[in-house]
């Protein structure tokens, strides 16, 4: 019986997968694999140091810095990825945009300090959308392209040429579904 | 063939308990001239829906030139109306905003079987009956409601009679006019509905104007339900 | 059918008078409504339209949307200016790719005059990245050299090589900078922006014109002749705001951070299409409210004429009679009555429509004036003739009052009404 459920579950899902050739991703993604900026805090044997030892402060604030600076992964260019974020809009031709940014969270132009280069994404529509206000969440489907830029914070940031946008309401916390 | 035969007729308007209209039998010729004979009260105005058929009976059959309409439904007993009989009330026959001539005119455009048999011309008929009317032709073009009354009730005969209608039926048509018209109108009535061919049916309270008719039939008479309310 | 129908507008002919009050009620309730949704359109085809390709507007520090009206607009005013030290930060910071000064102030007739830079022309865009071109002549280059919008040109009639004087501040009571003309170097093409109604100068020109001022007017006794300005220094000291764009647009968070918390003085960098959103999402209230309102205006209008052929439906007691008797019936009676409100309600819609027309043409200068939002007298667009629709049926609706009263009168009087 459990076999026959999964194999109609299985002919569900292929379908679906068939049709959706983004892959899903989550923003850690866009971070470089094998980057880590808290190795200088993690030799710091914390336990060790005294309260207000300046180390502990130095360390975090190199973390800060790297994490500020944080560099692109080029294996991502071309890749065709659908992703949750927030859209804040750059070109607003009278109610219909045509480029905007996506954040991970809710207002990253007011809080500080603002996401990190490898996690703001330059998105271009073909064509421009309707009904899109600043910091709505959005699902957006689309290729992934690296552009190289030589600024203070980075060398290269990343670009979608957007494919698919909808509504994203975000799933309910885990805890939740158990109380079901 | 009878031009109207009535039989076992109830009429009874909608809120009341009571029927207003009881005829067992009534039945007047082709081409007669009738003077029917109603006080208020006796049902008159009742009778003069169901016969231009915008009322229909509870009961009974109304045959017109052998039709019963009756058994028309809505749409076909305004048709009938439009080509087999022409109205002519008290006062206020006429459209005021319309000229004399395109009042006479008027049936003609509702019924293709009057604007047939009008002739070639609706417009040529109109105007030769206002001339045999003595309506003379400065008074054709003017807005029929700055005509005075007598000349209004003559423009609103034309109108009925245009097109040859089999019947007329004709309401209190001389209660607006002085008394000395009055004669003169019923002649003039006399007169051209004989031209046409037409029955006449002239309803009126007032009983001297009976004698000229060929036939007087008093509705206190024939309609039961008047008959029960007097008793 | 048709005869009918002929019957009912030679009624309502008749009826003319009241009937012809109703219609203007409507006429001008449609106006309102087709006027209040067109400056609604019109405004935010023009904001959008404005600007393009700018990641980050930088002014003197206050509110944002008087920072785009001033920088984008050319219209209000800005509370302070920013030093030429503050822009110089900015502009020549490594995330910067580009920075366009802009100094206002001036006048001329009406119209804004703009201090930039040559790169100006090269640089701005505007609409879906449009560049500007020159139709005539080429950038300024020299101290007195002005180059003038299509729009500046086609309504006060100047030509390549005329002279023209600038007026200080914005209106011309002002006093006025007579002793230095301008000569007209280049015109372009139209753009149907703000670009179009403004003569732009070069910022040696606006130094060069307040060198013998102070405090806004001219120091007395004192009168530096135009040959001899450039014995002095006309390198700016302030400007009023700036454009900037960035090498990567996603760096414009840590711009706009850079810009607001700079230590030099106190400055506002605001992105264009955030605050653009923001003033939509306030305006939009207001302009829902109003809508709302006209809507409601025009449901006023068309009760009314319903009232009014109701009210008329006693004396037409007769009329409608007569129609049965000659053949009607009370289905045409009722179709009667609802043409006739309809054709009421077109003609109404009709004529609000060419009172739009003939008011926008009014009242547009003194918009465009005040606002800086560009009325234009065209054809009705899509949404205008959406709404014509919705009045035109609501229109209907109500007529079916009259029009059902009038059947079931009909059917009860018969032949021979109760008067």
């Amino acid at each position: 019986m459990r076999k026959l459920l999964l194999l109609i579950a299985f002919c569900f899902a292929l379908p679906v997968q068939a049709t959706d050739d983004f892959r899903q991703i989550k923003w850690e993604a866009l971070v470089p694999r094998g980057w880590d900026p808290t190795k200088d805090l993690k030799a710091l044997d914390l336990s060790r140091l005294q309260d207000s030892d300046p180390r502990a402060m130095e360390a975090l604030e190199k973390i800060k810095t790297l994490w500020d600076n944080a560099p692109t992964e080029p294996a991502l260019a071309g890749a065709k990825v659908k992703l949750p974020g927030f859209a804040i809009p750059l070109e607003n031709k009278g109610g219909k945009i045509s480029e905007f940014l996506l954040v991970p969270y809710f207002g990253a132009c007011i809080h500080s300090p603002p996401p990190p280069a490898n996690q703001i994404i330059h998105v271009v529509t073909k064509k421009p959308v309707a009904n899109l206000h600043s910091m709505d969440a959005v699902m957006v489907s689309g290729t992934l392209s690296l552009h190289s830029a030589s600024t203070p914070w980075g060398n290269a940031g990343y670009r979608l040429t957007l494919e698919k946008m909808e509504n994203y309401n975000p799933a309910p916390p885990p805890e939740e579904k158990r109380r079901r | 063939m009878a031009a109207l035969r009535i039989t076992d007729l109830v009429f009874r308007w909608p809120r009341q308990a009571r029927p207003c209209l009881d005829i067992t039998h009534l039945e007047l010729a082709a081409g007669a001239r009738v003077f029917l004979h109603g006080p208020s009260g006796s049902g008159k105005s009742s009778l003069l829906g169901l016969l231009g058929g915008v009322a229909l009976p509870q009961r009974g059959a109304i045959e017109l030139l052998g039709t019963d309409i009756t058994r028309l439904g809505g749409r076909a007993r305004d048709r009938f109306r439009a080509e087999h009989i022409g109205f002519l009330f008290q006062q206020f026959n006429l459209l005021p905003w319309l000229s004399a001539l395109d009042n006479v005119v008027l049936p003609c455009t509702f019924s293709a079987r009057r604007r047939e048999r009008a002739g070639s011309s609706p417009r040529n008929e109109a105007e030769r009956m206002l001339r045999h009317l003595d309506l003379g032709e400065e008074l054709w073009r003017k807005p029929a409601g700055e005509l005075s009354v007598g000349q209004q009730q003559r423009v609103a005969a034309a109108r009925a009679l245009i097109g040859r209608p089999e019947i007329l039926i004709a309401d209190e048509p001389t209660s607006a006019l002085d008394a000395e018209r009055q004669q003169a109108f019923i002649d003039l009535l006399l007169q051209e509905t004989a031209v046409v061919g037409a029955t006449l049916v002239f309803v009126s309270h007032d009983q001297r104007l009976a004698g000229h008719f060929d036939r007087v039939v008093a509705l206190d008479e024939i309609n039961r339900a008047a008959q029960e309310v007097t008793a | 059918m048709t005869a009918v129908l002929r019957l009912a507008a030679l009624s309502a002919w008749s009826r003319r008078l009241t009937l012809g009050l109703s219609l203007i009620a409507i006429a001008l309730a449609v106006t309102l409504l087709l006027a209040v949704e067109r400056i609604r359109g019109d405004a935010r085809q023009n904001f959008a339209q404005s600007v393009s390709g700018v990641d980050l507007v930088v002014g003197a520090r206050g509110g944002s949307v008087q920072l785009m009206l001033y920088a984008v607009f050319h219209a209000g005013a800005a509370s302070n200016n920013i030093s030429w030290d503050s822009y110089r930060a900015i502009a020549t910071h490594p995330a910067v790719d580009w920075a366009l000064p802009l100094s206002l102030g001036d006048s001329h007739r009406g119209f804004a005059v703009l201090g930039t830079v040559p790169e100006y022309f090269q640089r701005f865009r505007h609409g879906d990245g449009e560049a500007l071109r020159f139709r005539e002549g080429r950038a300024f280059g020299g101290v007195f050299e002005v180059v003038l919008g299509s729009e500046v040109v086609q309504r006060l009639g100047y030509r390549l090589g005329d002279s023209i004087t600038l007026s200080h501040g914005m209106s011309e009571l002002g006093p006025a900078h007579g002793d230095k003309p301008f000569r007209v170097v280049g015109i372009l093409a139209a753009t149907g922006t703000p670009v179009d109604r403004t003569l732009h100068v070069g910022l040696e020109a606006i130094s060069a014109l307040h060198l013998d001022w102070v405090g806004g007017a001219p120091l007395p006794g004192v009168n530096i002749p135009s040959e001899l300005v450039t014995k002095f220094d006309l390198k700016p000291k302030e400007i009023t705001a700036a454009l900037v764009g960035l090498k990567q647009r996603g760096d414009v968070f840590r711009m706009q951070r850079f810009v607001n918390q700079y230590r030099g003085e106190p400055l506002l960098g605001v992105m264009p299409g955030v605050a653009l959103d923001e003033l939509w999402q306030t305006i939009g209230i207001v302009e829902r409210s109003l809508l709302a309102v006209s809507a409601l205006v025009v449901l006023v209008g068309l009760a009314g004429l319903a009232a009014t052929l109701l009210a008329g439906l006693n004396e037409r007691r007769r009329e409608l009679a007569i129609l049965r008797a000659l053949g009607a019936g009370p289905g045409e009676i009722f179709l009667m009555l609802t043409a006739e409100g309809l054709l009421v309600t077109i003609l109404g819609a009709l004529l609000g429509l060419l009172l739009l027309g003939a008011g926008s043409g009014l009242a547009a200068p003194w918009l465009l004036e005040r606002f800086g939002v560009v009325l234009a007298t065209r054809l009705p667009g899509n949404e205008e003739l959406a709404l014509i629709g919705a009045v035109i049926l609501t229109g209907l609706v109500a007529s079916l009052v009259p029009g059902w009263r009038a059947w079931r009168r009909s059917l009860a009087d018969g032949l021979t009404p109760r008067l």
